[in-house]
């Protein structure tokens, strides 16, 4: 579990938590609604620094432009997918019902009650260090092509490319020739994506 | 360093007089200037304070019906007619009885403007200096422009904000030329307002530039402000779409075209926009470009002085916003002129033509006479500074 | 007036960001940071730029909004497009704040030996001129042609800098020599004309001559020889292109950076 707050914005304070081994997906997917965290589908991130930098949009938006969706939890799984679908945002990254592993993100506002509710009464696995060792672990292209119906796309101005690594990044109508050759590459190409989406 | 009195006053006189004939556009200036003999200009980078007393400032305008703007051959005849006038009005004012005896030096517009006009003004010139036996200067207009604001605002080394008509430039000293940092790549942004104000069939007279600056003042609504293009292009800007843009709304305000929404409400019809709304928006729009480019130059030359000239130059509303951008700059200082040197007028050119003079910069035949539609301020060799 | 822009950023930025102040343009002030503006992890020994363009009191404040909006976001879209360049060296992009006019980008760079300040081209080149140095060096040839190539890949791309000087290249120490990266992107742009790319040549030529006159002859041409190898690399079509880039560098040179206007 990590918890921070971002510097610019020492009201919130932010619980990031990585789950292996989760037993209990269909159900919390059930109850989404009344589960008062982002739940992630892990295998979907490539890197923490991909998920902090969609918190850390979620939260710019929220406070200097507009909420798009019902709370900041939603907003950071908008914030996480390359288009501004809310409902494909949510199949994307949400949580799945064969999901194992899975991140909870919680956002607290300086409104919102200390919540006593702890993440680990509601998902039922083993907690991990959320570091990029643990999660790229689970980062896995076959699980991205096999779950994602539509291929998902980052739409990255003329670049469109296919969230995929290792290396078998297609490239369209990208007239540089731009393949990550590692991780690090591909984490770079999705923050900067994040960052600059729909503005 | 630059000795101003490289060349002395006629008939061991200890001061020069200098005759200034304008007529770039439609404006005719002629005016009659002094600089007194001074040692310390002998030795000194002074060309901005010349102790220069104006001795006589007349100008006439041709001014068209409204809708209307100048064409170049009825400019032309216009100078021809009031030319002769004019310039035995300047020399009564002056009380100079005598030319030949006590003007040293004719200073006409060499460029860069409208071809006729120019030409007219160049051929009373030339008559004079034969008549009189008086040499004769060739000057370039931007540059009077520039001397004549250094030396009634007494701005040491400013960047040089130049609007008016047919120019819109930003200009800093550097090695013996005014170069240009940034200018207009299409039309100039009086250019700009005057087809705006046509379009709007305003009068022309005292100019379009005023009374469009008076119709933005009357503007009901200016928090909120219609969005036109802004198109500063690193140090330079363009104005002609936003030109085009501007008139085909005031064409569809005035056809009364509903389906515009931007003027008019989708649902209701209701008009909601003006036609002061309109001059607000312009204004704000291009000064505010003009302004951005301004401050670009000062921090590329490292000056917190700028001086505002031409006939653009006498907008209150382009003084303040301008005054606001030196405010919050270390030091900064915004020097512009009234009307009386702001808008073309003989004694500028009379200023920046005998500064010339008396660097030893003269006509030597006749042929340099020749007018130029254009002549850029840079191409000028800039002998009086260091 | 540089205090009230402190103010003005602080206020966005909050008490938690101490800011240190490192350049200041026309249009943007540019800080630098010890703390990065979302990674918990970040770590407490890397620095971050931030690059704030304050609100100008003389627009109305529709147009200046919408302006600082434009911008921010223009350059950080530029910047990540750069960034998937290959062999292309500019600073990353960590995190676009438009409605503040933020824009937070990776520290480059770092203080040259024996107190000659920040590693950027100017100081650089001023340190190899200076007592003790030898301004011939191996390595500043070496350099130049590493700027050179960097200058000729953003080219080659069809992107132009708009703003090329000493200032605005900054070296990174890595091994055997310096490895060079563009920095300041504010006035860059895409563009394929050849016009525009004479011009930045052209920049930066004066640049160097007007900061570096002693050995600018020697230091403009390795630059333009690291320029030509990326050109000359891509083949007859990369030769023809180059022809065209220096031809119209020449003509911008002995014409200065303005085109002849007729009217």
């Amino acid at each position: 579990m990590t918890s921070y707050s971002l510097p610019q914005f020492p009201d919130y304070k932010v619980t990031v938590s990585l789950f292996e081994d989760v037993s209990n997906a269909a159900e919390l997917r059930s109850n989404v609604a009344e589960i008062p965290f982002a739940l992630i589908d892990a295998r979907l991130i490539c890197s923490s620094e991909q998920l902090y930098s969609a918190i850390y949009r979620a939260l710019v938006e929220t406070t200097y432009n507009r909420m798009r969706t019902k709370s900041l939890h939603s907003e950071c799984l908008l914030c996480l997918s390359p288009s501004s679908n809310i409902g494909e945002a949510f199949q994307t990254f949400g949580i799945r019902d064969d999901c194992q592993v899975v991140i909870g993100v919680q956002i607290l506002g300086p409104k919102d009650p200390g919540s006593t509710q702890q993440i680990r009464d509601f998902v039922q696995g083993t907690e991990v260090e959320c570091c990029d060792e643990n999660i790229q672990k689970h980062y896995n292209e076959d699980t991205i092509r096999k779950y994602v119906n539509r291929l998902l796309w980052v739409i990255f101005d003329n670049a469109v490319f296919l969230l995929t690594y290792p290396c078998k990044m297609q490239v369209y109508k990208l007239n540089q020739k731009f393949r990550p050759e590692t991780m690090e590459g591909l984490s770079r190409a999705l923050v900067n994506a994040i960052q600059l989406r729909g503005l | 360093m630059v000795n101003l009195n490289t060349v002395r006053p006629k008939n061991g006189r200890d001061y020069y007089i200098a005759l200034g004939l304008e007529g770039s556009a439609n404006k005719l200036g002629v005016g009659v200037l002094k600089h007194p003999l001074l040692p310390q200009h002998e030795d000194g980078d002074l060309s901005f304070n010349c102790h220069a007393e104006i001795l006589a400032n007349v100008r006439d305008t041709y001014i068209t019906p409204p809708g209307e703007g100048f064409l170049p051959r009825d400019t032309a005849r216009h100078h021809k007619n009031w030319c002769i006038r004019l310039i035995k009005q300047a020399l009564k004012e002056a009380s100079i009885v005598n030319p030949s005896l006590d003007i040293d030096v004719i200073c006409f517009t060499k460029g860069p403007g409208m071809g006729a006009p120019l030409h007219s003004v160049a051929i009373a010139a030339r008559t004079c200096s034969l008549l009189w036996e008086v040499p004769l200067i060739g000057v370039n207009h931007c540059v009077g422009h520039i001397e004549m604001g250094r030396e009634i605002t007494k701005a040491v080394n400013p960047v040089v904000l130049y609007v008016s008509g047919g120019n819109t430039q930003v200009i800093a000293y550097s090695e013996k030329r005014y170069r240009i940092f940034g200018e207009t790549l299409d039309i100039a942004i009086g250019n700009c307002l005057d087809r705006f104000a046509r379009t709007l069939r305003i009068p022309n007279a005292p100019s379009p530039g005023y009374n469009i600056e008076q119709l933005a003042k009357r503007c009901a609504n200016k928090e909120t402000l219609l969005e036109l293009p802004y198109t500063v292009k690193g140090m330079d800007l363009s104005m002609s779409g936003i030109l085009a843009y501007i008139d085909s709304l005031a064409k569809d305000l005035f056809r009364g075209n509903k389906k515009n929404k931007t003027l008019f409400d989708p649902k209701t019809g209701e008009q909601k926009v003006t036609v002061e709304d309109l001059c607000y928006s312009l204004q704000e729009n291009l000064f505010a470009m003009l302004v951005e480019i301004t401050e670009r130059a000062m921090a590329h030359v490292n000056s917190n002085q700028v001086l505002i000239v031409g006939g653009v130059g006498c907008n209150v509303r382009l003084q303040e916003m301008m005054q606001m951008m030196c405010e919050d700059r270390a030091n900064g200082q915004v020097h512009a002129t009234d009307e009386r040197f702001c808008i073309d007028n003989g004694v500028m050119i009379a200023q920046a033509g005998l500064l010339q003079y008396r660097m030893g910069d003269v006509v030597k035949d006749l042929k340099e006479t020749v007018v130029t539609q254009k002549f850029r301020t840079d191409e000028v060799y800039v002998a009086w500074r260091e | 007036m540089s205090q009230d822009i402190v103010k003005k950023i602080s206020s966005c930025l909050g008490p938690n960001i101490p800011i240190e102040s490192v350049a200041q343009g026309a249009e943007a002030v540019v800080f630098s940071t010890t703390v990065h503006p979302y990674h918990p992890n970040a770590g407490t020994d890397k620095k971050y730029i931030v690059k704030y363009r304050p609100p100008k009191r003389y627009r109305h404040p529709s147009i200046d909004q919408a302006l600082t909006k434009r911008r921010t976001l223009g350059e950080s879209r530029l910047l990540s497009k750069l960034y998937l360049i290959e062999g292309l060296n500019v600073p990353k992009l960590i995190a676009c704040d438009p409605y503040n006019g933020c824009i937070w980008l990776e520290f480059l760079g770092q203080e040259l030996p024996n107190g000659n300040g920040f590693s950027n081209l100017k100081n650089f080149l001023w340190m190899y001129a200076s007592k003790g140095y030898n301004p011939h060096d191996n390595v500043v040839k070496e350099t130049l042609h590493a700027v050179g190539q960097q200058i000729g890949l953003l080219h080659w791309n069809d992107y132009c800098h708009g703003d090329l000087t000493s200032s605005n290249i900054v070296l990174g120490k890595v091994k055997d020599g310096w490895k060079a990266y563009l920095i300041d992107f504010g006035l860059s742009s895409t563009s394929n004309l050849v016009e525009d790319k004479g011009v930045d040549l052209y920049v930066l030529e004066r640049a160097i001559m007007s900061t570096h006159s002693s050995y600018a002859d020697d230091y403009n041409a390795w630059l333009l020889e690291g320029f030509s190898q990326v050109y000359q690399s891509q083949g007859s079509k990369g030769e023809t292109k180059l022809k065209e880039v220096l031809n119209r560098f020449n003509e911008v040179r002995l014409r200065g950076r303005k085109r002849s206007m007729i009217g």
